[in-house]
């Protein structure tokens, strides 16, 4: 409800100015232009001036009669101008009461109230046709002036202008329309029906059209408010998700000190540092100091991913010779591949000294992961190639670049699970007793930092056939110049473009 | 209710609710029939493009008390396609007192649940406290074959305490009782919280009086309660 403020209580302001609420007005629902024409043309059917004006005075439309030569041979007289004036002021605003001269005629009007009838000094006429709607006044219709069919000569009130030559007067008083009570009546009767038929319709229009709009307007706060909630969620599912990461990280570290104690002081076992080992006791130590390099390795990857993911990882950029970085990254895999009889091949380009901005120790991780899982997946007897080649501009890269690719002639990766295998913690074979170890990350961390040296990195592969790993870096990543910059952590790569 | 004193002017809302095709709208074209034109406007009724599904409908009644204040009633429904939940929303904003149109059949109940969730649901959305806001619930079409008995009314009569109306509305029956109950209850609300009977100087008994005695009230349980109602003009 509200008290003279609309929705000044019990509802929220966005509530408040309905369409519903509002009372009608004839502004809102009359086409200006459409009812002029139809305002025009009776009032040219009835040689009558009609004029419509709304509750506060506005012209919705004018008709000119035809009184105009003599009105305004009245109007040159100062004394007449003033009366004209006065009254129609009096006409198109005073009170819709029989006051200042003005009586009611017998009957009820059309749309409601009581018809006015106003002479005017001249002896011509008005009436005034209060516009109802719904019980409320939106408006009135000003007829007029006409000449009453009684009307014999000018009225004396004229013959007193100052200044007004009475007999030019009468010679035009002649040409105004002469209207019988009847004919008046009629005219009422028609004109109300027709402005009825017009506000009944477009009273239709309006409400539809604005409340249709108070619909949309309802349903965007309704989707808004549900964003908003859904952003909450969102934010809260990242926070945890930093959590996690940050708490891998953390964890790992914890992990890797004594780990790196543990290798250490095996190592110094095995050299005789203490004292000499018998074969059995060297086997042993040598064991130690292998399952702990390979939980050493898992453990730094699960500490790359867990900074990624943070977003804490950045790339200390410098001119890389990718050929020197390919062959240096062979030399860390060569001693499994040569123990499983796996053939490796390398094909170099012709041109000396391929060079990129690239933060060295990341993308030798890169090739490294490569190289190691072509290696780990493919069965003893096989092959491992590993080429490097220039490559031009490409969709997606900014300028040229190289492309390294690395190919083994091992299990292959099913269709269905060539996007997934870069996601985290992703095994493509899935099962308890799994063959190949590992956490599944090494892929994860390749994209991510392929990914943060603008390139792309991409695989093809047939199953039991093998697989090509192919990774495109530009020669300059985008927007970087040489420095730091952040790998943005991969959960917001998509979703929140823009 | 919209009140303007300055220009002396109250405006009441009254919003038929209900499912789809519950007779909403057949109520307001009974009341249109039977009230004086002086008393009221045109029935208005928008109808949405794609189908015939109605958007909403108004029905004005309006008159002015012996003190000269002009009482205006609003009477919408709002409507009952699932797809239309904001216009139902925008409409039910500033109910002064909300009629469920629930069909009486038995076919119908889960329907009537449904809907009557979605208002409970609607005025919270809108921030109409249920129990500020008057709700008479109708039984419409009990003329139909497979419609709840006067039993089954009791019944849903002693589930809550909203006034039950059994209804035909097409043959406007029970549709200016429902109208009635709603009118009184709307006005002793708003005179609890608003002392509305004192504020414009309009008792309860002259305002439902004002208002029924425009309507032709013959052969409604009304009839003996305003005798006057035979086109005596105000
Ligand atoms: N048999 C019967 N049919 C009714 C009654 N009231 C309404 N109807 C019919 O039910 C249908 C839907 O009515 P309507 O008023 O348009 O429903 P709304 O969607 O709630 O506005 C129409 O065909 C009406 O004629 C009633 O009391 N008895
Ligand atoms: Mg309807």
């Amino acid at each position: 409800m509200s008290a003279d403020k609309p929705g000044a209580v019990g509802s929220g302001p966005e509530h408040a100015g309905s369409v519903l609420q509002r009372k009608a007005s004839l502004v809102d629902m009359l086409d200006p232009l459409s009812f002029g024409d139809v305002v025009d043309s009776l009032g040219e059917l009835y040689r009558v001036g009609i004029r419509v004006l709304d509750e506060r005075g506005r012209t919705l439309a004018d008709a000119k009669g035809s009184n105009g030569d003599f009105c305004g041979f009245v109007n040159t007289t100062a004394q007449g101008r003033a009366r004209c004036t006065a009254l129609v002021a009096r006409l198109n605003e005073g009170p819709l009461t029989p006051t200042q001269g003005a009586q009611v005629l017998p009957g009820t009007s059309p749309l409601g109230g009581e018809l006015l009838g106003q002479p005017c000094f001249t002896g011509l006429r008005y009436v005034v046709l209060p516009v109802q709607w719904e019980g409320d006044v939106l408006g009135r219709v000003v007829f007029g002036p006409f000449a009453p069919e009684e009307l014999a000569d000018v009225p004396v009130a004229l013959a007193e202008l100052e200044g007004l030559e009475l007999e030019r007067a009468r010679e035009l008083l002649a040409h105004v329309g002469r209207q019988s009570e009847h004919r008046v009546v009629k005219m009422l009767a028609h004109v109300a029906q027709v402005l009825a038929a017009l506000l009944a319709s477009g009273q239709k229009a309006y409400l539809t059209g604005q409340l249709h709009l108070e619909a949309m307007l309802e349903t965007q706060r309704d989707l808004e408010a549900q964003n908003a909630q859904l952003m909450r969620l969102n934010q809260r599912l990242k926070e945890a998700d930093r959590i996690k990461s940050s708490f891998l990280g953390t964890v790992s570290h914890e992990l890797r000190t004594p780990l790196s104690s543990i290798i250490g002081y095996s190592e110094m076992l095995a050299e005789g540092l203490v004292g000499a080992l018998n074969a059995e006791q060297m086997q042993f130590v040598r064991t130690i100091i292998e399952k702990g390099n390979t939980l050493l390795k898992l453990i730094s990857s699960i500490l790359d991913m867990s900074q990624i993911e943070a977003g804490k990882v950045r790339l200390a950029f410098e001119w890389v010779d990718v050929q020197e970085l390919v062959e240096s990254s062979l030399t860390s895999v060569m001693p499994q591949a040569q123990r499983k009889g796996l053939t490796v091949k390398v094909h170099l380009p012709e041109v000396a000294q391929p060079r990129v901005v690239a933060d060295r120790e990341k993308l030798s991780q890169v090739v490294v992961n490569l190289l190691a899982n072509a290696v780990k997946f493919t069965p003893g007897g096989g092959q491992v190639e590993v080429r490097l080649s220039a490559h031009g501009p490409q969709p997606g890269l900014v300028g040229e670049g190289y492309r390294i690719e690395v190919e083994d002639t091992g299990v292959g990766i099913p269709l269905d699970q060539r996007e997934r295998i870069f996601q985290s913690f992703y095994q493509v074979d899935d099962s308890p007793t799994r063959e190949y170890g590992g956490a599944g990350l090494g892929l994860a961390i390749v994209k991510s930092y392929v990914e943060g040296h603008g390139g792309q990195v991409s695989v093809t592969s047939e199953v039991g056939q093998g697989s090509c790993f192919r990774v495109v870096l530009p020669k300059e990543p985008p927007l970087s110049g040489h420095g730091p910059a952040y790998i943005p952590p991969p959960i917001d790569t998509d979703p929140e473009r823009f | 209710m919209q009140l303007n004193h300055a220009q002396r002017e109250l405006t009441l809302k009254i919003v038929y609710y209900g499912p789809g095709l519950s007779g909403k709208t057949t109520n307001l074209r009974a009341i249109h029939a039977r009230a004086r034109p002086e008393a009221r406007g045109r029935l208005l009724s928008v109808e949405t493009h794609e189908d015939r599904t109605l958007f909403f409908d108004l029905l004005p009644v309006f008159f002015t008390s012996s003190s000269g204040f002009k009482v205006k009633l609003k009477l919408f429904t709002v409507p009952g396609q699932v797809v239309h939940d904001a216009t139902r929303r925008v409409v039910l904003q500033n109910a002064d007192a909300v009629a469920f149109i629930a069909d009486s059949r038995r076919s119908a109940s889960a329907e009537n649940n449904a809907y009557w969730r979605k208002l409970r649901a609607n005025m919270r959305e809108i921030g109409l406290d249920a129990t500020q806001v008057p709700v008479v619930i109708q039984f419409n079409k009990r003329d139909l074959p497979d419609a709840q008995t006067d039993a089954e009314l009791d019944e849903a009569r002693k589930k809550g305490g909203e006034p039950v109306v059994g209804a035909v509305a097409l043959r406007g029956e029970g549709v200016m009782e429902t109208l009635h109950v709603l009118l009184q209850s709307a006005w002793r609300n708003l005179d609890e919280r608003a002392r509305l009977s004192r504020n414009i100087s309009l008792t309860e008994k002259e305002f439902l009086t004002h208002i029924f005695q425009q309507m032709d009230l013959t052969g409604t349980s009304l009839e003996s309660l305003y005798p006057t109602a035979a086109g005596r003009p105000r």
